[in-house]
């Protein structure tokens, strides 16, 4: 921490410490730096996955388990406020998952992500991916040490959030669309949704998602192929 | 968000910084708080409130809060610019999404009653 300055200006009577830079997430921004470190160290992809409750992150992560778990060695966090339930289910297709209950917590913290490293075999792993508490305001503010965040938004939700929930989509990556199908039944502007999230981070890469007929899957497993790939080729640079 | 644990965490900070005396003369806290930080002030002020009180510390100490702007720099005009409607950019209408302020949640200012040595010198 940054020594504190003390001014000579104060008011008769006072001592006052000025222009300080005592950030109230140093803490949780310190141990999301040691995962990074230590993510780095092992050559391992790290994603946090963030959405409200209820856009399909789980059902996503099945469909990735079924798809690349015969290519690339995966775990997965879970973070919810109650039950494995999520853990069970990304069981069931065969993942490695491990559930966070944050009893009560809206957010996974990044101490909470590295008390539950140590219970992980993180030994040839290539991708480890934090599924957050479904919520788009506070995960938001919370650095777990990832490599990108990922944003779903349902087709089920309406296409006003971004602007609803701005940090959210200003510390993303990508935002997933996810729920195309049921495009046809609702009043959900992928244009405007995409428009709004760029007036807010130009840079945001945008896929659209459907688990129940398939669009774009193929290209959100590619997308995370390219990124392990570009990860240890990162590290294999800086090796040499 | 979660604002009483973020009141414990301004306590805790000063109570890592500042001695027991130092912080016995604790008068005020001036905390910067930017709009993107998803931290609403009154509910911090509520927050702080409850929390001094249930624990029967700083009972006499004030909070202030200013809330920051968020305003982001564009490279090519190399000038910061506010942000309006959730619009990150330029006022030259260039895109940015570099946030040079608004996501602060920082202790900016303390203050404390001179100690009783010094006042009657």
């Amino acid at each position: 921490m940054q020594k504190i300055q003390r001014s000579s200006k104060a008011a008769r009577g006072t001592v006052t410490c000025d222009n300080t830079t005592m950030h109230l997430l140093k803490a949780n921004d310190f141990v999301a730096d040691s995962i990074r470190k230590q993510m780095a160290a092992q050559n391992i992809l790290l994603l946090n996955i963030t959405s409200s409750a209820g856009s399909g992150k789980t059902t996503l992560l099945q469909e990735t388990i079924k798809r690349l778990g015969g290519q690339i060695n995966i775990k997965i966090l879970v973070g919810d406020l109650e039950t494995e339930r999520d853990a069970d289910r990304l069981r069931a297709v065969g993942g490695d998952a491990l559930q966070i209950v944050t009893g009560g917590i809206c957010h996974l913290e990044a101490q909470m992500v590295w008390q539950a490293m140590e219970s992980l075999n993180l030994d040839g792993v290539d991708l480890l991916i934090i599924e957050n508490v479904g919520n788009l305001v506070c995960p938001a503010s919370f650095d777990l040490g990832e490599d990108y965040r990922v944003t779903l938004i349902a087709t089920t939700e309406g296409d006003d959030k971004p602007k609803k929930y701005p940090r959210m989509f200003l510390t993303s990556e990508l935002m997933l669309v996810s729920k195309v199908d049921l495009l046809e039944y609702l009043p959900f502007s992928v244009d405007n949704v995409v428009a709004d999230a760029r007036d807010i981070n130009p840079d945001i890469d945008v896929m659209e998602l459907s688990t129940i007929n398939g669009t774009g899957v193929d290209a959100w497993c590619n997308w995370l192929l390219n990124k392990v790939a570009e990860k240890k080729e990162a590290a294999s640079l800086a090796a040499s | 968000m979660h604002e009483i644990s973020l009141i414990r965490t301004v306590f805790n900070t000063l109570e890592a910084e500042f001695s027991p005396e130092e912080l016995s003369r604790l008068q005020a806290v001036d905390l910067k708080v930017g709009l993107l930080s998803n931290v609403e002030p009154i509910l911090l002020q509520n927050a702080f409130a409850a929390v001094t009180q249930s624990e029967g510390k700083y009972e006499t100490t004030t909070l202030n809060i200013e809330t920051v702007p968020i305003e982001v720099y564009c490279p090519v005009c190399d000038k910061n610019s506010p942000v309006k409607d959730y619009k990150f950019a330029c006022s030259c209408g260039r895109p940015s999404s570099d946030v040079v302020s608004g996501t602060e949640l920082l202790i900016h200012r303390i203050h404390f009653a001179e100690p009783a040595s010094v006042r009657s010198a």
